[in-house]
This record gives C-alpha cells, sequence and structure tokens, in this order.
C-alpha cells in the first residue's frame, strides 16, 4: 500500500511540472473561440463564413450601428451620386487605398469582384445579376459586364437592370468584398498567403480544424486597431469553450455557444458586467407547406399561429434573452412595423379555430422535421412546439434528420413544417421578403408553396419603387397580407447576441449583423 | 508463411473492395444532396445542376464506381468539396495528430492495465485486487466523454496542471490519452489479472516455483509471458480502433484528427472526405488485425509450428 501511496505522490509531482507557464499575454492579441472552423476565406464562396471576408477585405459600403440603428455607411467608397430614374449609381473610390500585398485598389477591381461572382457561378450571384448584362455573363454570352463602366482608377458607375432602393445596402453584405484582380493567387480563400484584401487585418495562417490567425495589415487605410492579432481557435466542444474562457485563455466568448443555463447560472453571476449584447438581426420563425394536406388549410395554419406562445418561449428556453418578432422584417431592419400585430397565443381561439373548420381533435397531424445540427434551445423550441399544438388536438410529430438529409428534403419542396432562422446580410427588407416570397422557386425550396403569385410579384416589384416612404408602405402591406391573412408563416423571436469579455478587453461594441461574426476592430484591449 | 501473407492480403484486398463497394452504394442511397449541402442556402436549382455536373456527379453510376475505385488504388481520394483541399493532405494532417493521441492513449492504458492487472492477480482477494478491480470497473463503465470531462475539469480547469485543450505541446496529449486509454486500461487489466490467474494455477508454474526461481521472475518470465496472447490480440484491436478515430475525445479536447473529420464529412455529405475517411480506417483495422495475428504466430511457438 505503501508503494502505491509513493507511486501516486510521484505521479501527482510530474502533473505538478507539467503546469503550463502563466497563459501567454502577447500585447495586442486577442483570443476567441467557434464551434465549427470555416470552410473558406472567400466571401464569394460562402454565406456563412464571414469573419474573415469582414476583417480582411472591405466593401464599397458597410453596415454599422450609428445611434442604435443600423446605417449604410461609406467604406471604400468615397462618394456617390444615383440618377433620377434609379438605375445609373455614379462612385468615387477613396484615394490611395492599397491591399496588404502594395497592390493599389481601383475601379477594375472592384469591376473584378462583381464580374467574378457571375463567372465563378456559386452562390453569392443574386446581386451583380441585377447589373445590366449580369444574366448574360453568367451565361458566358458576354466577357465582361456591360452595365459596369470603369472611368478611371478610382471613378466607376453602375447601371442596374431595374431599380432597387436597397442596393447601396447590399453592397454592404459580406458578399460584396472587393478583391484584388491584378494579384489575387490561384488558392484564393484557401491559402493565406494568396487570401489579400483592404481591410485592417491580413491572413497568416489556418490549420484546418485548429485555428486561424489575422494580424494587423500596417497597410489599412484607416484607423489602427487596438486588437494587432487575432486567433480564432476551433474549439468544437461548448463546455471546452467554456471551461477556457473561465481559465482565462479566452480573451472573448460568443455566449450563443453556450447552453443558456451555463450562460445564466455562471457568466450572469460571475461576470454580469461584461456581457455585452445586440439583437441577432433575424428572425426564428415556423415554417408550413401549403402543400400539405392540413397546412394548405389557411385555417389550420391560423389554429397553429395562435397555439404557439412565443412569449413563453422566449421567458423559459432562452431566459428572456430574446425579442418578440411579429412580421417578416425583424427588430433593426429599415422598414420593420413595429405596430403589426399577427398572433397572439390562445389556445382557446385555436381549438375554436379548428371546430369551426370542421376538424375533430387528434385528425390533424404533419411532421416537425429537426436538422440534428440546430442548437440546444432550438431543439427545445421543436419539443415546446410539439407540445403545445398537442395541447389543441394538432398532432405534430418532431422527426430528426442529419443536416444533409433534411436540406434535400426541404429543397425538394416536401418538408411538412420546420423551424429555422433567417439572419439579415444586410439592411433592406428585400433581403428576407424575396428570398421567402420574392417567386414561386423561393418559396418552393425552402418547402413554403405560398401559391400566391400576384403577391409574389408585388414582393419582387416592391425593391424598384424608389420613394421610400412608398416602398416601406408597400412592404408593410405585403407583410400584412402574408402573415396576418395567408398565415404562411409563424414569426416568433429573434434573439440576442451575448458576448462575454475577458478581463483583458476594455470595451466590445458588436455590430449590426445577423449573423455571428464580428469585426476585431470592434474590441479595444486594456 | 509468404503463403499466408499473400491469403492475407488477398483477404485484406477483398475486405477493402468490400467497404469501398457499400460505401460507394450507401452514399447514393441515403437522401442528401452533397452539392446542395456544399452550397447552402442561397444556391439555386441550376446552380446546383452546375455544380453537379462539374464535379462529374451527373455521370452514369459504374463510371463514377470505377473511377471511384481507380483513384482510391492510386491513393487518390480528390478534393474535398467543403474544404477545398486535397483530401490526403487533410487526412494527412489529421492522421499524424490521431496516431500521437492513438500512441499516447495505448501506452498509458497498456502499463496501467498490465500493471494493475498483474498486481491483482498477485494479490488477489487483497487490497490491490479489489482497488485495482474497482478502478477497471469504473474504466470500463464510465463513457469516456464523462471521463473526459473529470480531468479536464480537475487537472486543467481547477489545479492548471495540464492545458483545457489543444495539442501545442505534448501536455496537450496527456489527458485526452488518460481520457482514452482509461477504458481499454480496464479492459486489459481484467483480461490480465483473470489470465494470469488460470496460468498461475498451471503445473509448469508450480515446476518454476519447485526449481527455486524467485516470485517476480515466475510470474514475469512464465506467467506473464503466456498471458499476453489475448491481451495483444486486444491490444492490437483497440489500437487500430483507436487509430481510425476517437470522435469524442477529439471533439472534447480540440483535436484535429481523422474522427472529426469523418464526422464532418458526413454532415457535410463531403464524398470524397468520406470515402477518403472511411477506407482509410478500414484500412487501419485490417492492418492492425494483421499485426495482432503476426504477434501471436512471434510470441507463440506453437502456432508456428502449426503452420
Amino acid at each position: 500500500m505503501r508503494k502505491i501511496t509513493v507511486l501516486l505522490t510521484v505521479l501527482a509531482l510530474v502533473l505538478a511540472l507539467c503546469a503550463p507557464a502563466a497563459y501567454a499575454e502577447e500585447e495586442g492579441l486577442l483570443t476567441t473561440a467557434v464551434l465549427y472552423d470555416i470552410t473558406t476565406m472567400d466571401a464569394a464562396h460562402t454565406t456563412d463564413n464571414y469573419l474573415v471576408p469582414m476583417n480582411v477585405f472591405d466593401r464599397l459600403f458597410e453596415t454599422r450601428l450609428v445611434d442604435g440603428t443600423g446605417q449604410v455607411v461609406n467604406s471604400l467608397c468615397a462618394d456617390f451620386s444615383v440618377s433620377e430614374d434609379g438605375l445609373t449609381y455614379d462612385f468615387t473610390l477613396r484615394d490611395g487605398i492599397v491591399f496588404s500585398n502594395g497592390s493599389a485598389l481601383t475601379a477594375s477591381d472592384v469591376q473584378f469582384t462583381f464580374e467574378r461572382l457571375l463567372t465563378i457561378a456559386d452562390q453569392n450571384t443574386d446581386i451583380p445579376l441585377e447589373v445590366v448584362g449580369g444574366e448574360a455573363m453568367m451565361k458566358g454570352e458576354a466577357k465582361s459586364l456591360e452595365g459596369f463602366n470603369v472611368k478611371d482608377d478610382t471613378h466607376f458607375s453602375i447601371t442596374l437592370n431595374a431599380p432597387n432602393a436597397g442596393f447601396l445596402a447590399e453592397l454592404s453584405a459580406p458578399a460584396m468584398s472587393i478583391v484584388d484582380a491584378e494579384t489575387m493567387g490561384a488558392q484564393f480563400g484557401v491559402e493565406p498567403a494568396d487570401t489579400i484584401g483592404t481591410g485592417p487585418y491580413a491572413v497568416t495562417e489556418w490549420v484546418v480544424n485548429d485555428h486561424y490567425t489575422l494580424e494587423y495589415n500596417p497597410r489599412y487605410w484607416g484607423e489602427a486597431p487596438s486588437v494587432r492579432k487575432l486567433i480564432v481557435r476551433v474549439i468544437p466542444d461548448a463546455n471546452t469553450q467554456n471551461l477556457m474562457f473561465q481559465n482565462g485563455e479566452l480573451d472573448l466568448i460568443d455566449l450563443a455557444s453556450l447552453d443558456s443555463a451555463i450562460v445564466e447560472s455562471t457568466y450572469k453571476v460571475n461576470y454580469p458586467d461584461q456581457i455585452v449584447s445586440t439583437p441577432m438581426v433575424g428572425v426564428v420563425y415556423l415554417s408550413m407547406n401549403e402543400n400539405q394536406a392540413f397546412l394548405k388549410d389557411v385555417q389550420v395554419r391560423k389554429a397553429i399561429g395562435a397555439a404557439i406562445d412565443s412569449d413563453t418561449i422566449i421567458s423559459s428556453i432562452y431566459n428572456g434573452n430574446a425579442v418578440r418578432e411579429q412580421g417578416i422584417i425583424p427588430t433593426g431592419v429599415w422598414g420593420h412595423n413595429s405596430e403589426l400585430k399577427s398572433f397572439t397565443y390562445d389556445p382557446d381561439a385555436a381549438r375554436k379555430i379548428l371546430q369551426d373548420a370542421g376538424y375533430q381533435d387528434g385528425s390533424i397531424s404533419f411532421e416537425l422535421s429537426m436538422d440534428s445540427s440546430a442548437d440546444s434551445n432550438i431543439q427545445l423550441v421543436y419539443q415546446f412546439i410539439s407540445q403545445q399544438l398537442k395541447a389543441v388536438g394538432i398532432n405534430a410529430t418532431v422527426k430528426t434528420y442529419d443536416h444533409a438529409s433534411w436540406l434535400a428534403l426541404r429543397n425538394a419542396g416536401e418538408m411538412d413544417s420546420f423551424v429555422a432562422r433567417w439572419g439579415m446580410d444586410y439592411n433592406d427588407p428585400a433581403n428576407i421578403m424575396y428570398t421567402f416570397f420574392g417567386n414561386a422557386q423561393n418559396s418552393a425550396i425552402r418547402s413554403q408553396n405560398y401559391p400566391d403569385t400576384e403577391i409574389m410579384a408585388r414582393v419582387a416589384a416592391a425593391s424598384a419603387i424608389i420613394d421610400d416612404a412608398e416602398r416601406e408602405a408597400e412592404y408593410q402591406a405585403l407583410e400584412k397580407k402574408i402573415i396576418c391573412e395567408d398565415a404562411a408563416w409563424v414569426p416568433m423571436f429573434t434573439t440576442l447576441h451575448l458576448y462575454c469579455i475577458g478581463n483583458r478587453v476594455q470595451s466590445f461594441t458588436p455590430q449590426w449583423a445577423g449573423f455571428t461574426d464580428f469585426y476585431a476592430a470592434d474590441v479595444t484591449l486594456k | 508463411m509468404t503463403h499466408t501473407i499473400f491469403r492475407r492480403f488477398l483477404q485484406a484486398l477483398a475486405v477493402l473492395l468490400g467497404v469501398a463497394l457499400l460505401l460507394f452504394i450507401m452514399l447514393r442511397i441515403v437522401p442528401g444532396n452533397p452539392v446542395a449541402t456544399m452550397m447552402g442556402e442561397h444556391a439555386n436549382q441550376e446552380t446546383i445542376d452546375r455544380m453537379t455536373a462539374e464535379l462529374g456527379l451527373d455521370q452514369p453510376i459504374h463510371i463514377q464506381f470505377f473511377r471511384y475505385i481507380g483513384d482510391a488504388f492510386r491513393g487518390e481520394f480528390g478534393t474535398s468539396y467543403s474544404l477545398k483541399r486535397p483530401v490526403s493532405q487533410l487526412m494527412g494532417a489529421a492522421f499524424g495528430n490521431t496516431l500521437k493521441l492513438a500512441l499516447a492513449a495505448s501506452l498509458f492504458a497498456w502499463i496501467l492495465g498490465i500493471v494493475c492487472g498483474v498486481l491483482a492477480a498477485v494479490r488477489k482477494d487483497g487490497i490491490p485486487d479489489r482497488l485495482f478491480m474497482g478502478f477497471s470497473l469504473l474504466g470500463v463503465s464510465m463513457p469516456v466523454f464523462m471521463v473526459a470531462m473529470l480531468l479536464q475539469y480537475l487537472f486543467a480547469y481547477h489545479l492548471h496542471w495540464l492545458p483545457i485543450s489543444g495539442t501545442d505541446s505534448w501536455k496537450g496529449y496527456i489527458l485526452p490519452a488518460v481520457a482514452l486509454g482509461w477504458n481499454s486500461a480496464g479492459s486489459i487489466a481484467r483480461l490480465v489479472r483473470s489470465t494470469l490467474l488460470d496460468i498461475l494455477q498451471e503445473d509448469y508454474i508450480d515446476t518454476a516455483r519447485a526449481k527455486g526461481l524467485g516470485q517476480i521472475r515466475v510470474i514475469l518470465r512464465h506467467g506473464l509471458r503466456n498471458t499476453m496472447l489475448p491481451v495483444i490480440t486486444m491490444m492490437a484491436i483497440q489500437f487500430s480502433g483507436l487509430l481510425s478515430g476517437a470522435v469524442i475525445t477529439e471533439t472534447i479536447f480540440s483535436i484535429n484528427g481523422i474522427g472529426r473529420l469523418a464526422v464532418q464529412a458526413i454532415s457535410g455529405r463531403d464524398i470524397p472526405l468520406l470515402q477518403g475517411t472511411t477506407l482509410f480506417s478500414t484500412l487501419v483495422v485490417i492492418l492492425g488485425n494483421f499485426l495482432a495475428d503476426s504477434l501471436y504466430t512471434v510470441l507463440d511457438p506453437r502456432i508456428r509450428k502449426e503452420k
């Protein structure tokens, strides 16, 4: 027994010798973590890996919080004017801007960025397709974009097929990150050395599934950021992230990665003054397929809307860290209608609607299809909705699919119903209205199969209304028709995006966005 | 001997081909369009169709299969759909980490399992026996994620002795190795104990003792050596299992290993990456079994003679 004691003591001593030195505190270093690695650094090939595009590249405009609201502000664009018919935009670039490798930014780079999106024809073609000649170029019928006219190194104009009042907001989307036509490497988006932008940082390292590093770009045209080096570690386990933050190994943690119970019990108790938050500009909604046997009946959809208690979801599942959404256009987006009242929780009314429509208790059934990669809170939302619908006599069975199967079923237009979140890429209602209700194809690949073609045509046409007040009124009228009359969607809430800053961080102001990535330049270190 | 090796090679080839065929069929049967998954939320049908053609996924199924088998035999698994890098490059980086983790976990399991098993057998029903068998029961019954989280909390978070995650230095491998090896150590300890107890009843052990050999020599030379036959088989199979990936441990300790890569490939329907990781894991298990059989032959002269 004595020998065992000695052995254990020796083991303990060896482990004690392993004790790491105090955690390195390199000046200007910010370390944070993500659950999943990025798959690309090229904004043209992604709709969610935005951290590198946002920090390494610039756009002509950015959407930033100004006095608490999202505003489109100039970035690489110094000045612009719009023709009276709203079709032609004249832009002037800022003088003297260079990419991180020293190559000068010119109007040809902007043209190349637009044309590249059409040439590779991947995921982000919507915006350049609005330019005259976009369709021809994407089909390979033209070698250059007819509506893009380069006048000199800093002046160019863009002519659109139709007026679009949200065009400048669209140019602030991460997909519109400006790339260098002259020095773009073959491994752009994959190899750090080839991924060159004009932003405040340059990528210096990317070890897949481990970490990537961004370092200050000394050629950056704007104010030098406090964070000189950003290390983003890929930590796929939320509990590990939690321990690392508490151990001082992370300077910033995205609390959306953690279970809300841990946020309440640990972070709100131990770090109440270090939590910063911003609304995720988007909406969590229940989608209903109008091709489904029961869901095609508007009375059933209205009953479902009345049976779901979004306020309880917010208070019980999200511990109050969410905001009620009544419509399609989320809070914080231009055109949002704060007066809109869509669904009010009233289970008795829901039962009555179903009885009046001739449905017996338990006669309605459909599937609530859940993506297995959904976060734990959304998984609870599914269970909660299923129970609430059961309480009014609707059998909504939750069935889980792996992500690829879920996406395939949804894209086929055959998914009965699901809960999902849409985050805004830019501050314009078209980003969400057109995506979901702009045409039959958009509606079908989201398994909605909204049948009103007239309304969809009006949604598509709304972006061309130049007068702001008229456009806002049209979007709000359409929203009212789609949600309140047709009950095509059940909008529920949007979450607050909470971060916790570590002891080395002085301040952090999260940006306006519907996605989770952030600007490292928004962090000030002590 | 040459005949045996040749036969085993053919068997391995047949297993590999079988797995490759099954994998190919299953990937085409399960729901989920790899291109749609890769292209994400904003892709329209035209783009999906164009990309499907570019990747050759619109080709007749038999052409796809023969191309895939031909490439696989050349060690070419193509480019990952999601990560846009050669699969061999991704697997190379991940396998290095998995190999280090598997070696460290196996060493821990072997040493701890054999030492505890021997001590428990020698002191049967004594305190060491009860203590070690209690621990081994814990090892066998405690899930890896639980051991991992406990170790992480105690040694990394609370005592600050070791890193919470990552493999920046050798210290980063200690906790994952213990978490992963803990279960194997329990199995090995129980097997060593029971086999050694049986062997210690054999006549040749009494003979060795009658010849005046000391307890340690009797146990190490005559007892343990014969005990190792089934133990080595278990060790080799466990090792090859560890080499084919340890998803939970890799996830908790943020190690970029084969297991995580395989899961990533499955959820993203990344066909080249999935084919690469699966065939590689199959090969590793086949080699592990082959190694176990070979060691068996080396350790047991009777088997050599039979052959």
